[in-house]
């Protein structure tokens, strides 16, 4: 080291850059959908250009008003939620949602649900690499809806179907997002990639209900709910390096990640990126954290790019 | 803002029974009136959820804050284990507060100006002129409507109208003559203003429902020369909500209703505590409790949704 140099200024920069279906994030920290709103909510907490991408609000083509309340439960180590896919609808995404997104400094993902495949046919059709989204993720797996995706995601064919469908309608790289609510993820995720899918996200929620014992009824409106949180990671990190060795496509991890050692437990699996979600709502500036300390991480371990950490569990 | 505020106090208030409690916090930045904290009871994710407290009290001198609460679950259970000196993570003030007292206040400087009937109003549809005109021989009043521990929120309130020379006063139901007086009962006899208090059990006060009274004051209004009632807030179950706008609007008393809701995020992303509202062009659509509320206006409210 030369005289006077600070040991600071040697270190390598650890670049933590990844490149999925031909987009770049500048880390591979993104926030899950239907936890960060469309995208501003948090720029308060966490500033936007930090984030590796952004992944909005699921959108139908129809305006929702979601599930009635109470459309959320605390339960061990996580939560479950109904919240039935309230949105704004399509036409409206389009006119005041995709004019503020053009504005935000990182990757911005779409995520686009339906109750039949000429829906998301007819959303891929609308959502295309002019409207400023850097992708599309295919929400087949909404537990919180009659027929509401998670139908799409539960059965390969179907999902096949969908996925082919959104890919003859759209330019941008189509993400699948897969339910974990299956006996076998795998085969969800050949599906998907026979479908065509440039990348694969997971997991959705699982599944789930609590009950309140003195009223003697579920705690939800709509019963059911999906659950989220460090309860479903193990589950997750699971599904993730199945899915790894299943297919050769790039897979966003997600499910309960609180911390930066979560966000590389699913890098080791398998995963080129992560999606924090309902940690958000623990700690809003969660998703910088996470990229800080997996910096930190590759810089201990002698990683220069932490696309070298993907999949490596299955090679040690 | 996101920030390690400082426990100056955690400690029961009243009668240990009630499960009442009062906690202090420095290093808040500056909150109004309705207002809430999104609170981390504990660094170990369990339980995982922040928890949603009103803000009672803004002491902006000493830039501290006071939230009253009850010890009913999980989170409140571990929140009352926090000792002074601790700090807690906290999201906030987060929400939309009481409009009341900066618009009241302008209101009656504006009708001691002039006695236009046609000055800008936020929206509501009563006869302003003949209001107007009462209002400034007789001042006008902000009534606060409150049932149970709902009464929290509207310290605050009270605390700042009374700064700013409005008069106030307070219809308060409790099931017992022990809840109301562990509930704060003090503060607000310190406070100086008109109390019209009730219990189930008519330990305290008139016997009944804090709607009972408030339909006898507001009854006594409409044949008296007593100053008129300029706007309602309230807080409370929602029933007794509902009731107090049904009341008041036909009388073209605005009322502005601070509702409670299961929260997520606290900032408007997970859509968690929606409410469903009536647009003013009639249509349905959903705001958000923590967001766009906690506070809103009576008459935008669906209560049956």
């Amino acid at each position: 080291m030369p005289r006077g140099e600070t040991s600071a200024s040697v270190e390598a920069a650890i670049d933590l850059t990844v490149q999925m279906a031909g987009v770049e994030f500048r880390n591979p920290v993104i926030t899950a959908s239907g936890t960060y709103g469309f995208g501003s909510e948090y720029a308060p907490y966490c500033p936007v250009e930090a984030l590796g991408g952004i992944t909005l609000k699921g959108t139908t083509p129809e305006p929702r008003l979601g599930n009635c309340v109470p459309r959320l439960a605390e339960t061990p180590a996580g939560m479950l939620n109904a919240i039935g896919l309230e949105n704004p609808g399509l036409e409206e995404f389009v006119k005041t949602v995709l004019p503020q997104i053009k504005e935000l400094p990182t990757q911005v993902i779409a995520n686009i649900s339906g109750f039949s495949v000429a829906d998301y046919a007819l959303m891929a059709r609308t959502l295309r690499r002019d409207s400023g989204l850097a992708a599309l993720e295919v929400n087949i797996s909404c537990p919180n809806v009659k027929h509401g995706g998670m139908h799409f995601g539960t059965d390969s064919q179907s999902a096949e179907t969908v996925i082919r469908a959104v890919k003859q309608e759209t330019d941008l790289p189509v993400i699948a997002k897969l339910s974990p609510n299956v006996t076998d993820i795998r085969e969800m995720a050949r599906a998907v990639a026979r479908g065509g899918a440039d990348a694969i996200s997971l997991i959705n929620t699982l599944l789930g209900m609590s009950i309140d014992v003195e009223k003697k009824k579920p705690v939800l409106a709509n019963t059911f709910g999906g659950l989220s949180g460090p309860a479903v990671r193990p589950v997750a990190v699971r599904m993730v390096w199945e899915v790894a060795e299943a297919v050769d496509l790039p897979i966003i991890g997600m499910g309960g990640i609180s911390s930066w050692q979560d966000a590389v437990e699913f890098l080791l699996a398998g995963a080129s990126a992560v999606s924090i979600g309902t940690g958000n709502f623990l700690n809003p500036s969660l998703p910088l954290d996470v990229s800080t300390g997996i910096e930190t991480y590759c810089r201990r371990h002698g990683f220069s790019s932490v696309r070298e950490l993907t999949g490596l569990a299955h090679r040690v | 803002m996101l920030s390690m505020a400082t426990v100056l106090a955690n400690e029961t208030m009243g009668a240990p029974e009630e499960g009442l409690r009062r906690l202090v916090l420095r290093g808040i930045g500056a909150a109004r009136p309705g207002q809430f904290l999104h609170i981390q009871v504990s660094a170990h994710l369990e339980p995982l959820l922040r928890r949603p407290l009103s803000i009672a009290r803004i002491d902006k001198e000493r830039a501290e804050v006071t939230l009253f609460y009850r010890v009913q679950g999980r989170g409140t259970q571990v929140l009352a284990g926090v000792r002074p000196g601790e700090a807690l993570s906290v999201l906030g003030p987060l929400g939309q507060g009481f409009s009341l007292p900066a618009q009241l206040s302008q209101r009656l400087q504006l009708s001691h100006q002039s006695h236009s009937p046609n000055l800008g109003h936020q929206g509501h549809t009563r006869q302003q002129g003949e209001v107007r005109q009462d209002s400034v021989q007789a001042g006008g009043e902000l009534w606060l409507v409150a049932g149970g521990i709902g009464v929290f929120p509207l310290f605050a309130l009270a605390q700042e109208a009374v700064g700013q020379g409005i008069t106030v006063r307070l219809f308060w139901g409790g099931t017992h003559k022990r809840f109301l007086e562990s509930a704060g009962f003090s503060y607000w006899e310190a406070l100086g203003i008109p109390l019209h208090l009730t219990t189930l059990d008519g330990s305290f006060g008139r016997q009944g429902m804090v709607t009972d009274e408030l339909n006898t004051q507001l009854s006594l209004r409409a044949s008296s020369s007593l100053p008129p009632v300029l706007e309602v807030a309230t807080c409370g179950p929602r029933g007794m909500m509902q009731a107090v706008v049904e009341r008041c609007l036909p009388l073209d008393i605005p009322v502005e209703v601070s509702l409670e809701e299961r929260m997520g995020c606290g900032v408007g992303a997970c859509l968690g505590c929606s409410v469903t509202v009536r647009s003013d062009n009639k249509s349905l659509r959903n705001k958000k409790v923590c967001q766009d509320g906690p506070v809103f206006r009576g008459e935008e409210v669906v209560w049956n949704a």
